[in-house]
Formats: C-alpha cells, sequence, structure tokens
C-alpha cells in the first residue's frame, strides 16, 4: 500500500486502539505493526503531537523488568476526534468500495 | 544500523528544535531499543523496523518549524519553515520553492515602490540643487507619488502580515500532504 497514505490511517489505528484501553508506546507499534507494514519510528512523533493537540494524557508506570512504561489515554477530546476521524474514514472506504463494486460489474 | 548509530543519527538530525522536544522524543526511541531487546530482537533489526531516522527527523523537524512559525512570524522563523518543508523531498521543492520566490519578490517590489513614492519630493530638490532647474510639475508629481507612496506603505503592512498567514497555513497543508493527513491536520 502507498506510505503516504498509511500514514494518514496510522492517526486513526491509534485512536481506535486507545479507545479501548490505555496502552504504552511500544505495545501500540507492535499491535499495529502486526496488522499493517509501516515504518515503526513514524509512530513516536505522532504520538507527541498528538498528546500536544490534548487529544492523549500520558502516565509513567514501573515494570518489573525494562524501562518504565509511558501509558497514553485518550481525553473527551480525542475521543470526538475520533469519532470525526471514523465518520471519514467510513465515508471514504464507503465511496471506494462502491467504485469497486461498479468497476468489476462492468468488466 | 545498531541503537547508538541510531540515536546518534536522529539526535544530529534534530538539531535545532526545542531541547525538551528532542529529548523526550529520544528518550521515546532509546525505550522502544529496550523493549525490543527484552523481546529478543537485536538492535539491528530494531532500527530497521523503525526506519530511518534522517526522514524521521525531517518531518518532526518540518512540523516544529511551523508551529513555531505559527505562534511568531518573523521572518527567521518563517524561513526554517520553508527550508524545512523543501527538505522533505523533491514533490515540495517545487511546489514550495516557486511561491515563496514570487510572494517573496511582490512584496518586496510593493515596499521599494512605496518607498521610491515617499522619497520623490527628495529627488526634486535633488534636481534643484544639482541641474538648478525647478519645474512647478516636478514638485506636484512629486508630492502626488509621496501620498501614494504613504498610502500603499500602509496597505503593504497589511498586505505583507496577510500574505505571511496564507503562506505559513500553505506550508502546514504541504506537510499534511506528505504525511497523507487527513482533514484537520
Amino acid at each position: 500500500m502507498n506510505v503516504q497514505f498509511k500514514k494518514g490511517v496510522l492517526e486513526l489505528c491509534v485512536l481506535v486502539l486507545l479507545d479501548k484501553q490505555d496502552h504504552y508506546g511500544y505495545e501500540l507499534v507492535q499491535k499495529i505493526s502486526d496488522q499493517i507494514q509501516i515504518s515503526e519510528g513514524t509512530v513516536y512523533p505522532l504520538l507527541r503531537r498528538l498528546t500536544k493537540e490534548e487529544y492523549f494524557t500520558t502516565y509513567l508506570q514501573e515494570s518489573k523488568e525494562g524501562p518504565p512504561r509511558k501509558y497514553y489515554q485518550l481525553t473527551d477530546k480525542g475521543r470526538g476526534y475520533l469519532q470525526t476521524l471514523l465518520a471519514e474514514w467510513y465515508e471514504f472506504t464507503n465511496g471506494v468500495n462502491h467504485l469497486i463494486k461498479e468497476g468489476v460489474k462492468d468488466e | 544500523m545498531n541503537k547508538s548509530e541510531f540515536l546518534t543519527t536522529l539526535e544530529a538530525e534534530l538539531k535545532g528544535i526545542d531541547k525538551q522536544e528532542r529529548v523526550e522524543l529520544l528518550q521515546d526511541y532509546e525505550a522502544h531499543f529496550e523493549f525490543g531487546l527484552e523481546e529478543g530482537k537485536t538492535e539491528e533489526e530494531i532500527a530497521k523496523d523503525l526506519g530511518s531516522p534522517r526522514s524521521i527527523a525531517k518531518e518532526v523537524k518540518a512540523s516544529y518549524h511551523i508551529e513555531q512559525a505559527k505562534s511568531d512570524g518573523g521572518i527567521q522563523n518563517i524561513l526554517q519553515a520553508t527550508l524545512a518543508v523543501i527538505g522533505l523531498g523533491l514533490f515540495n521543492l517545487i511546489i514550495v520553492l516557486g511561491p515563496f520566490l514570487a510572494l517573496v519578490s511582490m512584496i518586496f517590489s510593493g515596499w521599494i515602490v512605496s518607498f521610491v513614492g515617499i522619497i520623490s519630493p527628495l529627488l526634486v530638490l535633488i534636481d534643484i540643487y544639482i541641474a538648478s532647474s525647478f519645474e512647478l510639475v516636478n514638485l506636484f508629481a512629486a508630492i502626488l507619488f509621496c501620498g501614494l507612496g504613504l498610502l500603499l506603505l500602509v496597505a503593504m503592512i497589511y498586505v505583507t502580515k496577510f500574505m505571511k498567514k496564507v503562506f505559513i497555513r500553505y506550508l502546514s497543508y504541504n506537510v499534511s500532504i506528505v504525511k497523507g493527513g487527513m482533514k484537520g491536520d
């Protein structure tokens, strides 16, 4: 899939994952890269940007092994933003699916 | 590329952004390496999956400089933002540099015309001293140009401010194209 296109979707993926439960950075990266091929490094600047825009808050949690984990928690503002993005996403994919169906019928 | 190569490159490429921002971002990547190592991956594998530290830094810098230009539209900030966006790739070089140069030269010539108008009465004085000739028509024309120059000066102040805002918005639009960003990015 096109790289540029995927990066926009990345934002949506992060928000969706955090809607269910809090995650730490590494966990988010792994969950996403299990499903789609990404440059994992692009996730961290995205997380910082969305935190700055007050879509997330963060908190640190010590773990027995390894470094402390920085957890991301979705705010109400973030939830609202997720709803907007989801609506756009459905509109977009429905449109594309529709076009694909039409195209296939014509052949 | 191993962990220290990745982090050193990233740190070097991130020079110029706010120190705290840089330190925190580097901590994120350092933690990422540690989590990965714990899972039994090698440093090289982790670095490969992260992608090029140079392109990560380029995107971070472009967003950072645009934020700076938005909060303080000084010439230096706008220039830095422009360079950062151009640095993202050839595509941006083409669609950013052109409008930038056009805009700058338009604004520059506006200011020049206005200043020349304002000092035109001086030219009449110089004319009297040097050529010791005096034409009333020249004086009236000079006063007219002076007035127009002053009006243009006031207009240029607003035009410059407005163009600055438009250009910064254009830059962030560019970054969102590169990010493949969605609306409101």
